[in-house]
């Protein structure tokens, strides 16, 4: 198991991901000893147990692994809208979807949600 | 090999239940200590399992409040919170505390109340739910719990060809068997198009896919196998595995498969020294139609991808191969959340005991149940044993 050192990088905090929204750009963490990559920051790789981490753009466009409308929301969520998971490159990220998509769709990252302070990504179908 | 055994269960009404929620374990966990024959002074701890209370009802430290209602005192008393898998991860400290030889008797059960007699509003109650998804990456998306078993139930359906029409007779089963239920939520039977034609709570799933909020309790007494030969009627815990798996949903491993419980219920088989072809019947955690389609693949009774087919040919309905969820499940019979892992408990007790009646399934010697939490994240599995 290693230990931070003054030589790696900052680790990436949630401030930073949610931050990086609002200027079109989708943060995640690339595993400095394994590689793996991962949409949500963390303090230790899953793969490798790894605490050193590069902090790095994410593709902006990709495609819809899952997706489904939902009908009954949670308090400060409009009636009716749809939510999707996008795999983006080698990463996946959770969204809303601004229109409608199908499983398999291209979609870009396309606005930033915000409700009650709280960010999330949002995409839409590439034309 | 887990060596321990319950001698007492007992459980209320899943509904709508107006009374403290003292009152309402008390309810459960008296009948439970009466089927053991014990009484407050043999009870050497106290688990008790509640994800909400915090939330809905500004009520806190609640072990301690449920056991000076029972007239327990003196003794360690503890709440476990991890959201619909609470009660059975107090049951699992259970097991192990008296396996350990810590305590002979333990108490542990679970009480919730989720209707609107908390006060709180659908959208309200729908939030409180969803604050055991992802605080950062996925409640800020607006993603509800239907929502995430409906994420991997469209991938399920995408990679597999399940139908919504398969879906449905999951619900269409539940129903059937919590008709048989008189402590069930809901006890009257439905037909595929009910479930087809109700409204849309997050696609593929409409309101008949989805179990209901509900208020209840449910308790059962543990102790060691050994000391379990000088009580009636007890019932062996031969197995337990607990595990979890990777959240937020986004970065699972895989998405038509709850890896928490693959992983628990290759442990539990492990600790029980059987397969699931041993096993007759089971109580499984379908919050949603979808969830029993993965917990039959997660427990091994289907491959993966072939378990949408095991309610719709009638293999899981009662009088079929190997009866799912008997009791009418969290679907029919109700989930009120921090209750509903314990009452697995009870149903696979009374079930192994022969005393279920009407929903009795025929030469059960081998239950499983199976109790997931959070997004997917957390999964218990129990396998309990008649006596020889």
């Amino acid at each position: 198991m290693s230990e931070g050192s003054a030589d790696r990088p900052e680790p990436l905090t949630y401030d930073d991901w949610a931050a990086a929204l609002h200027d079109d750009v989708l943060l995640g963490q690339s595993c400095q000893s394994c590689g793996a990559v991962s949409s949500v920051p963390a303090a230790a790789c899953r793969d490798c147990g790894d605490r050193a981490f590069e902090t790095i753009a994410l593709p902006t466009s990709g495609e819809v692994v899952s997706e489904t409308t939902i009908g009954v929301p949670p308090t400060g969520f409009p009636d009716r809208y749809q939510i999707a998971i996008v795999g983006l490159g080698g990463a996946r990220v959770l969204g809303r979807v601004d229109g409608h998509v199908d499983i398999g769709d291209a979609v870009e990252l396309s606005d930033v949600s915000v409700v009650d302070g709280d960010s999330a990504p949002v995409f839409a179908p590439v034309e | 090999m887990t060596n321990a055994s319950i001698i007492g269960a007992g459980m209320t009404e899943f509904g709508v239940h107006e009374s403290t929620l003292p009152e309402l374990f008390a309810d459960a966990a008296l009948p439970a200590l009466d089927d053991a024959g014990v009484g407050p002074p043999d009870v050497e701890a106290f688990y008790f399992g509640n994800a909400m209370c915090g939330l809905t009802s500004n009520d806190t430290h609640t072990a301690p409040k449920m056991a000076a209602h029972l007239g327990l005192d003196g003794i360690p008393c503890q709440r476990f919170e991890d959201a619909c898998a609470s009660s059975s991860t107090a049951f699992k400290h259970a097991v192990q505390a008296v396996e350990s030889g810590t305590h002979d008797v333990v108490l542990v059960g679970g009480a919730e109340h989720t209707t609107a007699q908390t006060g709180m509003s659908t959208p309200e109650m729908t939030r409180v739910f969803g604050s055991a998804a992802h605080r950062e990456y996925e409640q800020p998306v607006g993603m509800t719990f239907p929502a995430m078993f409906a994420l991997l139930t469209k991938r399920h359906m995408a990679r597999y060809g399940t139908t919504e029409e398969q879906l449905a007779s999951v619900a269409v089963k539940n129903h059937y068997h919590g008709s048989m239920n008189p402590r069930a939520h809901f006890g009257r039977e439905i037909d595929t198009d009910d479930v087809l034609e109700s409204p849309l709570i997050a696609d593929p799933f409409h309101l008949l896919d989805c179990c209901p909020f509900s208020d209840g309790a449910s308790a059962v007494v543990v102790t060691s196998d050994e000391y379990a030969d000088s009580f009636t009627d007890p019932v062996d815990v031969t197995g337990i595995g607990h595990a979890n798996d990777i959240v937020p949903i986004a970065i699972k491993n895989q998405l038509t498969g709850t890896d928490a419980a693959i992983r628990a219920a290759e442990a539990a088989y492990a600790d029980a020294g059987i397969n699931p072809d041993d096993v007759d019947f089971a109580e499984v955690h379908d919050c949603f139609t979808g969830a029993e389609v993965m917990a039959v693949e997660a427990l091994g009774f289907y491959e993966q991808g072939e378990g949408a087919s095991a309610a719709a040919d009638g293999e899981t309905r009662l009088g079929g191969e190997r009866p799912v969820n008997p009791s009418g499940g969290l679907k029919a019979k109700g989930h009120p959340i921090g209750a509903t892992g314990t009452a697995q408990l009870v149903e696979l007790t009374e079930q192994l005991r022969g005393d279920s009646g009407e929903r009795q399934v025929a030469g059960a010697d081998v239950g499983v149940a199976h109790n997931m939490g959070g997004d997917a994240a957390s999964a218990v599995i129990t396998v309990m044993e008649a006596r020889p």
